[in-house]
């Protein structure tokens, strides 16, 4: 019994060892990959004018950052709107 | 022919179930009763104890020809999925196809959590041969604490087959207890104010990353531990599924239909296996009881060592988030947020437990495949002709297509 016990400790030590050795060889794999390829933010779609004169969606855009800023509790500068989608 | 009526009506009464019914079928009929209450009212993981409770059901009605053991059978048909290892990778292929690993990408460090939470497993085997199980049933059932039911099942398949049933209804009840088991652990090994620490918000991960990211796992862990390529190999290629952005139907079938067929053939199949001879057994108890020592130390194991990452990082990283790396996705991350919440409800774990949340899945995988390489055969031999002399001869249905398949070929 004594020595089945001391063989599972023995198999215990060893198998974490490998479970971490393999694991932490995933992590420096991830970081290479997340360094060899970064993130890219997707560019940003033009909102479509229909309104057909820009300082009229910049007003649009204004009033929604200021709305948003209020409802998130943010400063306005803290986001940015990418895309307005009028159906 | 002459007709008898007493003697119709014996033969009648000799030929039903009831003259065949023993104790032991009785207490299991009690079983299945017990686990189809607990999935329908106590919605204890309800997809599975459900239909595994009603498998055992239809295997203890004697003469009915449905035990997993009964060639021939509906049901050991089904079984043949689990003795051939066909069921749990595809339910893995299931689970790679919902499973978003892009917490885990941001923060590639928590895989550490999710190595660490494997410390249950480990003090499970040791539990295990002092109670005076052999290594391999030692190691099926040290498994329950990685909290993966198809890994659980895939390694009892192979390691101790004799046992897959209490080891299948200790991994899912307890899965189906982390959020009373869990907690109190949790609060255990923290401080109020390690609960509170508030994380960095995840950097987003490129698409490519993300597609590669499956492929890279398999590369590193089939060709060191091959053994788990099944398991491993399906998980992956359904997260390509998903990520690659070029098979939706593929990804649609596999996060949807595909895991709900499996599951219910897998469930009743593992129900099959339930019966009075392979269940009523001390060992039931035993690994019962071990089941419960295992989840307790795979929480501890990871809320211990998220308190050194935490030491380490300098307060970046919450504790709680270490008890997730058990797997048991996503409720373990639930409870990670849950426990979170209740120190600070402005505290947003959820997304963070993620990310050990998805590695305890490849860690889980990973201990199973160290264990495979130890006691189990991969020695590139074919694998199911060495399973020979555990699973009998091939089914007399199987012997049936074969011999349709071969007049085709003639």
């Amino acid at each position: 019994m004594e020595v089945s016990v001391s063989a599972a400790v023995n198999v215990s030590i060893l198998a974490m060892s490998v479970i971490f050795t393999v694991l932490i060889v995933l992590i420096f794999t991830i970081k290479t990959l997340v360094k060899l390829m970064p993130y890219q933010t997707p560019p940003a779609t033009p909102a479509r004018n229909n309104a057909g004169s820009t300082s009229g969606q910049d007003d649009q855009v204004a009033a929604i950052t200021a709305t948003l800023a209020a409802h998130m509790g943010k400063r306005p500068d803290e986001f940015r709107i990418v895309n307005i989608q009028t159906h | 022919m002459e007709f008898s009526f007493s003697s119709s009506a014996s033969k009648i009464a000799n030929s039903t179930a009831f003259s065949s019914l023993e104790s032991g079928d009785v207490i299991m009929l009690g079983v299945a009763c017990v686990l189809v209450y607990l999935a329908i009212w106590k919605k204890f993981e309800p997809l599975l104890l459900l239909p595994m409770g009603f498998g055992c059901l239809l295997a203890n009605i004697p003469m009915s020809m449905m035990a997993s053991t009964d060639t021939g059978g509906l049901l050991n048909f089904f079984y043949q999925g689990i003795k051939h290892e066909v069921l749990p990778p595809l339910i893995f292929m299931g689970v790679g196809a919902l499973t978003d690993f892009g917490p885990l990408l941001a923060n590639p460090s928590t895989f550490l959590l999710g190595a660490a939470a494997q410390v249950g497993v480990y003090t499970t085997l040791i539990g295990a041969v002092f109670l005076g199980f052999n290594m391999q049933e030692a190691s099926a059932i040290g498994i329950i604490g990685g909290a993966d039911g198809p890994t659980s099942i895939f390694l009892a398949s192979k390691l101790a087959p004799h046992l897959l049933a209490p080891i299948a209804v200790a991994a899912y009840s307890y899965m189906s207890l982390v959020p009373l088991i869990q907690p109190p652990i949790m609060k255990f090994f923290t401080t109020e104010q390690e609960r509170k620490i508030k994380m960095e918000q995840l950097k987003p991960i490129s698409q490519t990353v993300k597609i590669v990211f499956p492929v890279a796992v398999t590369i590193v862990c089939c060709l060191m531990l091959p053994g788990v390529t099944p398991l491993l190999g399906m998980l992956m290629l359904g997260n390509m599924f998903r990520e690659s952005g070029v098979t939706a139907r593929l990804h649609e079938t596999a996060e949807t239909h595909l895991i709900n067929i499996v599951t219910i053939l897998l469930a009743l199949a593992v129900g099959s296996s339930m019966t009075a001879q392979s269940f009523l057994q001390w060992e039931t108890i035993k690994i019962i009881i071990l089941g419960l020592l295992a989840f307790t130390f795979a929480t501890a194991g990871g809320v211990i060592f998220g308190k050194i990452m935490c030491k380490f990082t300098g307060g970046k990283v919450n504790p709680l988030i270490g008890s997730a790396g058990v797997s048991a996705v996503p409720m373990a991350a639930r409870v990670s947020q849950k426990v979170g919440s209740e120190a600070d409800p402005t505290n947003f774990l959820l997304m963070h437990a993620m990310g050990p949340n998805v590695a305890g899945v490849i860690g889980s995988a990973v201990a199973a495949g160290v264990f495979l390489s130890l006691f189990g055969d991969v020695s590139g031999v074919d694998t199911h002709a060495a399973l020979a002399p555990v699973i009998g001869n091939p089914e007399p249905g199987i012997q049936a297509l074969a011999t349709v398949v071969d007049a085709i070929k003639q």
